[in-house]
């Protein structure tokens, strides 16, 4: 009987709880945005790091641009031939892809031009290709546009269709044959995925050019040394390992994750605060409550584990609460406002989905953040009062 | 039986300034006896009934309960020894204001952790007794000064204490709720409890059901 949870201890600090209404709605307000501030900044950090990371995989091994003066032109096609003479290389393909500036909506659409038969650099285009004609002709040519496109598509009134204006002008229609949906949201978003004829049409790039060439490596641990080998082969190229990418994204990464730090600063710090001022004492009723309860007969004991159950309760419950409402705010509504702080780096006004990423960790440490501290801060100066002498303390 | 055995209380009023509150007293109260302890104001009676109810301890002495050194015990054995014997009716009541007269009854009992049906029945009986059960679910600060201290009473009683103790228990009553205390004073030493009052009410003296008056008089018992 005496090991049993005390049901009428539990119910005293419910009521401990519910009697302070004023003081318990603050604390939980207070707790509950903090938590939702520290979760929302984590849930976010956690999606883009997702994102990076998946983005950051699905990269070519090897891109040979050609430099002239610094400047980067389009590359021979032929020099793919010497490429694929290089020891240690699979595979290269000539790209021709680029960037076009779409002035109604004011975003950059990235168009890739892909070849039906040839082997396909990215995993996600063999599908595309399985499942989309995209033969070009004269008057009718296709595409396969990502989800973003095709929402900024819709807005602008392009349904079936859009029409690219060409170098000298004239203008180049081109059907909406589908949209696809990679599982990498941040690169394929601006993404349309058309022919490389068409896209030469487009563009205006000679049968001859490419915009650039992706080699695949049989063994990555030797990626280095065949970018060594093709910058020798070819003197005007730069060279471009996805090592250097990887870094090149984590940079900017790194620098977004120091406004996180700042915003979890800044909350950490005014969770400080409200702890210093609970911590620093209780009311006179509150002493005098505990002075009565050691009067009745409980012990320092009874008395804290009260204490205990009471900040558990109203901590969890805020934590709790703050949980639900940042999963809500990240997931469901899309972040407003903190998303556009922390997908800034993606440079695509186009729609950016933040993927569900469910981390125990992150809840964890939250959890860790906030509620032991809390509780901490409670018992701590109970204690204090509890240990006096109840004489002095109800007189 | 109760002994205060040379016991002395003093307090530290600032750095250089002492008072003498009780100065080597010898008190011995027996089982079932109600004992009046009467004197001026500030002569010492609250100190004492403290003492004995181990809410303080004594600066030199020792109280004896049941021939336990209860002046000696840590403060964990404090409130179990409070617990299961003392029932304590403070003359300001010290009832927790923002609760109901039922939850402020059932204070002392909490820490038993005891079993559902057997609590509901104590406290419908004890509030019944003490002629309270009729504002069980009353917030203890909607009450008037009589049935405050009736609440206490309840209180005192719902652990079934060996001992009761009570501190100027009139002191914030007219005469007619004076004189009602008096008649739930005589019940509780039918029950054979061992009491004990401190008053300088002049309504308990010579009251036949007392057992014995001690006149305190700067923290000195008077013969
Ligand atoms: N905590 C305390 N600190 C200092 N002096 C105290 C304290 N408690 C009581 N006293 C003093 O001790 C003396 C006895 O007090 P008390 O026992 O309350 O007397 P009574 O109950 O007979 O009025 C008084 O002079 C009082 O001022
Ligand atoms: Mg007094």
């Amino acid at each position: 009987m005496k090991n049993k949870i005390n049901v009428y201890l539990i119910e005293y600090a419910i009521n401990a709880v519910l009697r302070q209404k004023y003081k318990s709605f603050f604390i939980v307000s207070v707790f509950m945005l903090l938590t939702f501030l520290l979760t929302s900044v984590f849930f976010i950090t956690n999606s883009i790091k997702h994102e990076l990371e998946s983005t950051v995989d699905a990269l070519p091994q090897i891109i040979v641009q050609k430099i002239k003066a610094g400047r980067h032109y389009d590359i021979d096609v032929s020099s793919v031939d010497g490429i694929l003479e290089i020891a240690g290389v699979s595979d290269a393909v000539a790209r021709v892809w680029g960037y076009y500036y779409f002035e109604n909506a004011g975003v950059n659409f990235s168009l890739v031009g892909i070849e039906q038969y040839e082997k396909q650099y990215k995993n996600s285009f063999e599908s595309i290709v399985e499942k989309f004609d995209l033969t070009h002709n004269e008057d009718d040519s296709f595409m396969v546009a990502g989800e973003g496109v095709y929402q900024t598509m819709q807005q602008n009134y392009y349904k079936e269709y859009f029409n690219f204006i060409k170098p000298d002008g004239t203008l180049k229609k081109v059907n909406l044959a589908g949209v696809f949906d990679s599982d990498t949201n941040l690169e394929s978003n601006d993404m349309i995925v058309l022919s490389k004829e068409t896209l030469r049409e487009i563009f205006d790039i000679p049968e001859s050019k490419a915009t650039d060439i992706v080699v695949r490596v049989e063994n990555p641990q030797e990626i280095q040394t065949v970018a060594s080998k093709i910058k020798l082969m070819y003197p005007d190229t730069r060279i471009v390992t996805n090592q250097d990418l990887k870094v090149s994204y984590q940079n900017i990464f790194d620098y977004k994750s120091g406004i996180f730090l700042a915003l979890f600063i800044v909350s950490l710090f005014t969770f400080f605060i409200i702890i210093y001022d609970k911590s620093s004492g209780l009311s006179n009723e509150e002493k005098r409550e505990i002075g009565i309860l050691k009067a009745v007969g409980w012990t320092v004991d009874d008395v804290l584990k009260e204490k205990f159950y009471e900040s558990f309760i109203i901590s969890f419950f805020a934590y709790t609460l703050g949980v639900g409402l940042a999963l809500a705010y990240v997931y469901l509504f899309q972040a407003p406002l903190l998303r556009d702080v922390f997908v800034g780096y993606s440079q695509l006004k186009t729609r950016f989905e933040l993927p569900f990423v469910f981390d125990f960790q992150t809840l964890f440490l939250v959890f860790l953040l906030s509620v032991p501290i809390y509780i901490a801060a409670t018992i701590i100066p109970s204690w204090k009062v509890a240990t006096l002498e109840a004489d002095e303390v109800i007189r | 039986m109760i002994e205060l055995k040379n016991i002395s209380k003093i307090y530290d009023v600032n750095k250089n300034e002492k008072l003498i509150a009780l100065d080597a007293i010898n008190l011995t109260i027996q089982e079932g006896e109600l004992v009046v302890l009467k004197g001026a104001s500030g002569s010492g009676k609250s100190t004492i009934l403290s003492l004995i109810a181990a809410l303080s301890k004594p600066t030199n002495g020792e109280v004896i309960v049941d021939s336990k050194k209860i002046s000696k015990l840590p403060d964990y054995f404090a409130s179990i020894y409070r617990r299961d014997n003392i029932g304590f009716i403070f003359q300001k009541y010290n009832l927790i204001p923002t609760l109901s007269v039922k939850d402020n009854v059932l204070l002392p009992l909490i820490p038993l952790n005891p079993h559902a049906d057997l609590v509901d029945e104590k406290l419908q009986k004890v509030m019944q007794r003490f002629n309270i059960a009729h504002k069980k679910d009353v917030l203890v600060r909607n009450l008037s000064g009589g049935e405050q201290q009736r609440v206490a009473i309840a209180r005192s009683y719902v652990n079934d204490p060996k001992i009761i103790i009570a501190d100027e228990p009139t002191a914030n009553l007219d005469e007619k709720l004076s004189l009602h205390f008096i008649e739930m004073l005589r019940e509780l030493k039918l029950l054979n409890k061992t009491i004990i009052i401190a008053t300088h009410d002049p309504l308990f003296f010579n009251l036949d059901f007392v057992d014995r008056e001690i006149e305190i008089h700067n923290g000195k018992i008077l013969r």
